[in-house]
């Protein structure tokens, strides 16, 4: 069967790397986003790269357009929500690289 | 999560006709003392919906976010199977990938069908 | 198939004949309903009837005793684990399992980025897709209703402990609870700690109590729990209601 994304390289360098505290932007959703709404402006950082793609708002409309790098990004729960009452608590989420700004 | 705005949710004549026939799978299976736990088309519903995503016509998120909000407002007493293959067709008939009419004109054909033999 | 008859015999020459197995004698408006509505979605051009058979048979294969194989053989084998913490897919396929099925680039729903997330004594993984309900199906099977539930869904990421302590399960504050919300394209499955009152078992008596469950995150493996099992709810539609009563709050 024909599949119609494979998945393309990049020489792009990532701009994170591992360590990088970075804060989730908050974008107007032009249609179709991956981008959670209880992320937006938080400040985490990078646990992983994980793989180089198409971003979900052009491949929802099968555009080949950007490859950019993915991330897991790490937050504090505490920073997450207001009055979360365990400090050890964290929450893990992917996101594209144009959805993060350097924190 | 976002919320969902352009999903009708209006319900759909057809199917609530399917509905009120009230033959889900966890009420006729124990009538035949069948334990299996899914109703033998939910592979092939699970195939459909991998298959409209790779061709475009149907997106997963999209389907998704549909079933959520169909599961919420029309179809919130079906049990899952049979509330996600209600939510795939309804949304499908919504965005026209097929009508009603012939969906329900191929019903009757597909039922004398498999009764014929 | 409507038959409840599950019967593996391992080609062992049984002399006993099976009673016949119980069907349901009734095909129903859900069936005819799939059935119709595939036979037009082929015949608009959706899709072939030989992509829908290949996606069909990969989805009839799946279940969650990969999963269990895999933990057992990362408790066993340190250089297994590491190989499965280094690239999740590469070493699935040691296991046979290959993510690239059926297309050979995967499935639009699970892709072939799997990551395993491995819990430590102060660390407790779970798993959820709050956008759609993403699961890593090649290695799990279907995923639970429960997990597709809007209720898992929203509260999970806002409320963990409190969710998982409804399912049994209570993890010390000192513990960290990392909640993986899988948005993209990575899946994720949990990776357990061993526990105690194992030593010395075989693999396969270690995958028997890595139950689905644990491998979301919501249970945890222990000697003697080799089924994951939730409270009753009550009853959808009690006998004498009516089809037209919609369900009480």
């Amino acid at each position: 069967m024909k599949a119609s994304k494979t998945l393309k390289t990049s020489d792009a360098p990532a701009r994170f790397k591992v360590g990088d505290r970075v804060r989730v932007r908050n974008m107007p959703n032009m249609f179709y986003t991956r981008t959670q709404n209880y992320v937006r402006g938080a400040i985490g950082t990078i646990a992983v790269c994980t793989y180089k793609d198409l971003i979900p708002e052009e491949e929802a409309f099968n555009y080949d357009g950007r490859i950019e790098q993915y991330y897991i990004i790490r937050f504090r729960q505490k920073d997450l929500w207001e009055e979360y009452p365990f400090d050890n608590d964290t929450l893990q989420t992917e996101s594209p690289e144009h959805w993060l700004e350097p924190a | 999560m976002s919320g969902t705005s352009d999903v009708d949710t209006s319900p759909i004549t057809l199917l609530e006709a399917v509905r009120r026939q009230g033959k889900e799978w966890d009420v006729i299976a124990p009538r035949y003392g069948v334990t299996n736990p899914d109703p033998p088309w939910k592979t092939s519903l699970i195939g459909m919906n991998e298959c409209l995503a790779v061709g475009g016509s149907l997106p997963a998120l999209d389907r998704r976010r549909a079933e959520d909000e169909l599961g919420k407002v029309v179809y919130s007493d079906v049990p899952a199977p049979e509330r996600e293959l209600l939510a795939l067709v309804h949304t499908m008939l919504r965005r026209g990938l097929v009508t009603e009419g012939e969906l329900a004109r191929r019903m009757r054909t597909v039922r004398s069908r498999l009764e014929a033999v | 198939m409507s038959t409840g008859h599950t019967h593996d015999h391992d080609g062992d020459d049984h002399g006993h004949k099976h009673p016949a197995a119980p069907m349901v004698e009734e095909i129903t408006d859900y069936e005819i309903l799939e059935i119709a509505v595939r036979e037009l979605a082929i015949e608009r051009g959706l899709f072939t009837a030989e992509d829908h058979r290949s996606f069909t048979e990969w989805a009839e294969s799946l279940g969650p005793i990969n999963g269990s194989r895999l933990v057992a053989k990362a408790w066993t084998d340190p250089a297994f684990k590491a190989r499965v913490l280094q690239d999740g897919v590469k070493a699935c396929k040691e296991l046979g399992l290959d993510w690239t099925e059926p297309t050979g680039f995967g499935t639009p729903s699970d892709y072939t980025n799997f990551v395993v997330l491995e819990d430590t004594p102060t660390l407790h993984h779970v798993i959820v897709c709050t956008l759609c309900s993403c699961y890593p199906r090649p290695i799990l099977g279907m995923s639970p209703e429960w997990y597709r539930t809007t209720n898992y869904r929203r509260r999970l990421v806002r409320w963990p402990r409190e969710v998982l302590t409804e399912f049994g399960l209570i993890v010390p504050p000192e513990v960290e609870i990392r909640v993986e919300d899988s948005n993209q394209k990575c899946r994720f499955m949990v990776l357990p700690v061993r526990p105690d009152g194992t030593k010395n078992w075989t693999e396969e008596q270690l995958a028997a109590i890595v139950t689905r469950d644990c491998m979301i995150g919501v249970a945890l493996p222990r000697p003697g729990r080799t089924a994951d099992v939730h409270p009753i709810h009550k009853a959808r539609r009690p006998v004498e209601s009516s089809h037209h009563e919609r369900a009480a709050e």
